[in-house]
């Protein structure tokens, strides 16, 4: 998630209102307040709205939210006359540049830093972990252009930033900090892209690391932008989200000529959207000209084009906006969500419980009416537990997690009864006798499916118990059933029986082997049932398509 | 005044003694010395009889002191172990010499000059002595002279003991006098006591209402479980279909259906449970296909980029149960739909008391003709309050498959505005691929956070590892918090 560090100070010059009007209107716009300080707010924005990761741009979207300045923000850019050029043979590594000339700006420590972190969010939420865009910033004035964007041999050595000493860019990935942390961006390739000057002098390998040289300091005067990536137009949300920053702090930005192609020209989109549409859509009967002064208040340019359409420039920076939509939601934060009259349709419609939570709900009604509690385990569970603890050869259908976050919880669990006999584990120390019962989820080859499970632990548990609950659910199940001889492993011989429906085995109940109880660490007899709920009349027969 | 039986038979014991130790009275009683507390405290609130408690301390030899017992202390012993002088070398092979040469010379009976122990003469005994001679002779002793420093010393130890005299009253004596009816109590009538008439006459044992028998457990449904059946009841009342559906889904299903892009960060391996397993994408996939690319004749741009349909069979662990939404809304796009579900999802999130890996989610969805945002708000609030949620706000909110997307905060005593789910519209990028012609208000809502306030938890992982005692305790019928 993006949190944002607005310096109370910078904003409020900015913004032109004071602190507490921002932080009580900010959430308003579509944010949260994570933290209030002595001198800042720290304001988590959402991940489409990459434009407000700044307190330029928060400043800009304030100003018209709260009607202090309305409209499309004019950004005008002047040619550089400075050039890039690209190496076709990027084209399978990382194809697309970007880049501008930043002058004038003014930079303290406080805007260095408020930089890095647009930099590292912009990298997280429009580059994808710097996959999709890698930003670099150069001081301008320490290299010479033109400058090229080239395919280059991985040998090739430079003093990386934060280093003192010139290394490979194979090193690099290996040794530098960044390197590793983004080695798996480029390692497959086999040459890395890398940006040069005209004297052949490195600015950055990207996405790993900028050169040493053209580091940007407070001293730094002029910026060359460079945003490299393999999505163009998230390249150039990149570029004009940071150019627009920096305008809004008072600096100019001039553009580059990459390959014959001048930018960022920085120019609003144009869109035309229906009134009626969106007054349908938002329940909020507008006209045209409402509408208008509305989106201007998100500054967007909008003028009515006739009654039924509203003429809208969309900003350059505004890169959420991909359907009509979106500015529609735009129109609602202006009129504010807060000023909606809530509303029930008038429409009536029927309600229907689903057959299988309505099985569920019997099998907890037999259940605790014979004296059972309910527990409710983790779907999530380990081979341990399910199969080597009840002495069980593995389901084949076992689904087996391909990342799982630790060694309890690697499949997805397959049966119920395993999982009871962890929870009279972990009750070990309470009052017995206890009788537990579960009814849930389990999954084989991709196929959820239905079970109940009940245990009963106590000195004097035995396999009548078990026959008798078995028998009391399956009746008030309305399942015929019949008993045999079980071979359950888990179960102790000659104490053990299948529930067999239609020539097939659908549940089981007896008393656990001791060995398996010392498995599961537990001291006294455990009388136990399992049945698969496929079997009950009225299950549905394609139970895995809502 | 009824006696129980055990009452009678204590007055009989004490009648002939009129006061006595309650271990007499126990053995007397062929019984043990707790019962015969009890049965004269019942007596005693009658007035039958008086309880007195003593306490007394006593005084017993720790271990070191059993090892000194009848020899003496080890001073006395190293004493008498030479006549008037010895060197010190040669007092230093007695076994207790490290002990006895520190306190003889405490105590004066020794000097010290130039290598050689020599008496003072002055060797009488002290009372520490005294009380040592004591506790030899009965194993225990009282507090007195000289006691303090044998504790001191760590050779006696204190033992509280505590004892009752029981002694018949006037009252006690009257109802003795009187005669008492020694008969056997009965417990539980028998059949034939019953049919025969015989229970007129039986001494019928009379049991102590203020004593609880052994505590009785009913099985019970989860407390969480309640919660997600209190849920139901009330989509059912505002008329909802209940949906249910597998855990297991396609990523096209979880995710391309619903216009998250192939590089969203969500569909990567850190913040999603991926599987080896595959799916076939269904008949019509093309169309989303089209719409993540150029957005399909729609006003959308779509995300750009080549969608790839190797990604879209990738199975995951479902990540929210609008997985099984974009299904129901699929097979169903006719209004009106009004249909709920309630089910398990997963995070790869590390677990800690507010993350779990996996959680149930409650998800509503509503299409219909010219349903808009008022009408989201509106089953939001109403939803709301039946949960007992009276104040509700809304701001707006962010998720990849609505638009708008609004999100809800409901107000709770004690912790102020919490945020409780999220909502929004289909986006049309969703619905226009599978034929949904209308708007679609859909919201949900992470259940165990309502289950930790309504509980009173602070440890998510409570509801999963079920503690037998906590779900025994937790009433079924809590009321409203």
């Amino acid at each position: 998630m993006a949190i944002i560090t607005l310096p109370y100070r910078y904003l409020e010059r900015l913004a032109r209102t004071d602190r507490q009007t921002i932080i009580d209107r900010v959430p308003m716009i579509g944010a949260d307040i994570e933290r209030i300080e002595e001198d800042h707010v720290d304001v988590e924005f959402f991940p489409n709205r990459p434009d407000l990761y700044s307190p330029e741009g928060v400043a800009r979207a304030m100003r018209g939210f709260l009607g202090l300045e309305e409209g499309l923000p004019a950004y005008t850019v002047r040619p550089s006359g400075i050039t890039f050029s690209v190496d076709p043979a990027l084209a399978d590594i990382r194809p697309f540049l970007g880049s501008a000339v930043i002058r004038n700006v003014n930079l303290d420590e406080e805007a260095i830093e408020s930089l890095m972190a647009l930099q590292e969010s912009l990298h997280w939420a429009v580059g994808r972990g710097r996959g999709k865009v890698a930003i670099g910033v150069h001081d301008l004035d320490t290299v010479n252009p033109p400058f090229r964007y080239i395919a280059s041999p991985r040998d090739r050595s430079f003093v990386p930033l934060d280093f003192e000493r010139e290394m490979t860019m194979d090193e690099m990935l290996a040794d530098h900090p960044k390197g590793r942390d983004y080695a798996h961006l480029v390692e497959d390739f086999p040459k890395f892209p890398l940006i040069v000057d005209a004297d052949d002098r490195v600015l950055s390998f990207p996405p790993i690391i900028n050169g040493e040289l053209t580091r940007v300091t407070a001293a730094t005067k002029n910026i060359l932008l460079d945003c490299t990536g393999t999505d163009r137009r998230a390249v150039m949300t990149a570029v004009n989200i940071i150019c627009t920053a920096f305008i809004e702090a008072g600096a100019t930005v001039e553009t580059v000529t990459v390959d014959g192609e001048e930018m960022p020209m920085l120019a609003p989109a144009e869109r035309v959207v229906s009134v009626a549409e969106c007054s349908s859509l938002l329940g909020l009967p507008l006209t045209a000209e409402e509408m208008s002064r509305l989106l201007r208040r998100m500054r967007f340019d909008a003028e009515p084009d006739g009654d039924s359409r509203v003429r809208i420039l969309v900003p350059c920076y505004r890169s959420d906006i991909l359907h009509d939509w979106d500015i529609f939601e735009d129109v609602a934060i202006a009129y504010g969500i807060e000023n909606f009259d809530a509303a029930l349709p008038a429409t009536s419609t029927v309600a229907q419980e689903h057959p299988i939570p309505a099985i569920e709900g019997a099998v907890r009604s037999v259940m605790t009416g014979l004296g059972y509690l309910e527990v409710i385990p983790f779907t999530l569970t380990n081979e341990r537990v399910l199969y080597v603890n009840m002495q069980r050869e593995p389901a084949p259908g076992t689904l087996r997690l391909l990342h799982p976050i630790n060694e309890e919880q690697t499949v997805v669990r397959t049966d119920l009864l395993p999982l009871l006999m962890e929870m009279l584990l972990a009750n070990k120390h309470r009052e017995l006798p206890q009788r537990l019962f579960t009814v849930g989820d389990v999954v084989e080859d991709c196929v959820t499916s239905q079970m109940a499970a009940a245990v009963s632990i106590y000195p004097t548990a035995d396999f009548s118990e078990a026959y008798a609950a078995a028998d009391v659910l399956c009746r008030e199940l309305s399942l015929s059933y019949t008993v045999a001889e079980s071979a359950d492993p888990a179960f102790l011989d000659g104490r053990r029986g299948d529930i067999v429906v239609d020539g097939k085995i659908v549940g089981v109940f007896g008393e656990i082997h001791p060995a398996v109880l010392g498995a599961f660490d537990l001291e006294h007899p455990v009388a136990a049932l399992a049945l698969d709920l496929r079997a009950v009349p009225g299950y549905p027969v394609l139970p895995d398509t809502p | 005044m009824e006696l129980t039986l055990n009452e009678k038979r204590l007055l009989v014991a004490l009648g002939p003694m009129g006061s006595a130790d309650a271990a007499v009275l126990a053995e007397k009683m062929d019984t043990r010395r707790e019962a015969v507390v009890q049965y004269a405290n019942l007596a005693g609130d009658r007035g039958l009889v008086d309880v007195e408690k003593h306490v007394a301390r006593r005084y017993v030899p720790t271990e070191e002191g059993r090892a000194y017992m009848g020899k003496g202390l080890p001073e006395r012993q190293v004493l008498e172990s030479f006549e008037e002088s010895i060197p010190m070398r040669d007092l230093q092979g007695h076994p207790l010499a490290k002990i006895a040469i520190g306190w003889m010379r405490k105590k004066g009976w020794i000097v010290i000059r130039d290598g050689v122990v020599k008496k003072t003469g002055k060797t009488s005994p002290g009372p520490d002595e005294a009380a040592f001679a004591r506790l030899a002779e009965s194993g225990e002793i009282a507090d007195g002279e000289g006691v303090a420093d044998l504790a001191k010393r760590g050779l006696v130890e204190e033992e509280e003991t505590v004892a009752y005299t029981v002694s018949i009253t006037p009252r006690g004596r009257e109802l003795l006098a009187g005669g008492l009816d020694l008969r056997e109590e009965v417990g539980t009538l028998t059949r034939e006591q019953i049919l025969s008439g015989e229970w007129k006459s039986l001494p019928l044992r009379r049991y102590d209402v203020t004593k609880l028998p052994k505590r009785a457990y009913p099985g019970k449904v989860h407390p969480y479980q309640r919660i997600i059946d209190e849920m139901r009841r009330i989509l059912f009342d505002m008329g909802f279909e209940e949906m249910s559906g597998g855990i297991v889904q396609s990523s096209f299903w979880n995710f391309d259906a619903l216009f998250q892009p192939q590089d969203h960060p969500a569909r990567e391996m850190q913040d999603t449970f991926f599987l080896g397993e595959r799916r076939p994408l269904p008949k019509g996939y093309e169309r989303v296909r089209d719409m993540h690319e150029h957005g399909s004749g729609t006003s959308s741009t779509g995300w750009g980029g080549t969608w790839s349909a190797e990604k879209a069979e990738q199975c995951v662990l479902r990540t929210h149960t609008t997985s099984l939404s974009i299904q129901h809304l699929a097979a169903h796009p006719k209004p009106p739909v009004r249909a709920f579900c309630i089910g398990r999802v997963y995070r790869r999130e590390a677990i800690d008391p507010t993350h779990l890996a996996e959680f149930e989610q409650l998800e509503g969805i509503v299409m219909d003709e010219d349903v808009n945002l008022r009408h989201l708000l509106g089953f939001l609030k109403e939803f709301y309050a039946k949960m007992g949620f009276e104040k509700v706000r809304f701001r707006p909110g962010y998720f990849p498959y609505t638009e708008p997307s609004v999100e809800p905060e409901v107000y709770v005593d004690g912790l102020g505005w919490v945020e409780l789910g999220g909502s929004g519209i289909f986006r049309q990028e969703v619905t226009e691929p599978f034929g949904i012609e209308h708007p679609v208000l859909a919201w949900g809502l992470g259940i165990s956070r309502v289950a930790m306030l309504r509980l009173g938890l602070r440890d998510l992982r409570q509801l999963y590892r079920s503690d037998v005692e906590w779900i025994r305790e937790t009433p079924i019928y809590g009321g409203r918090r």
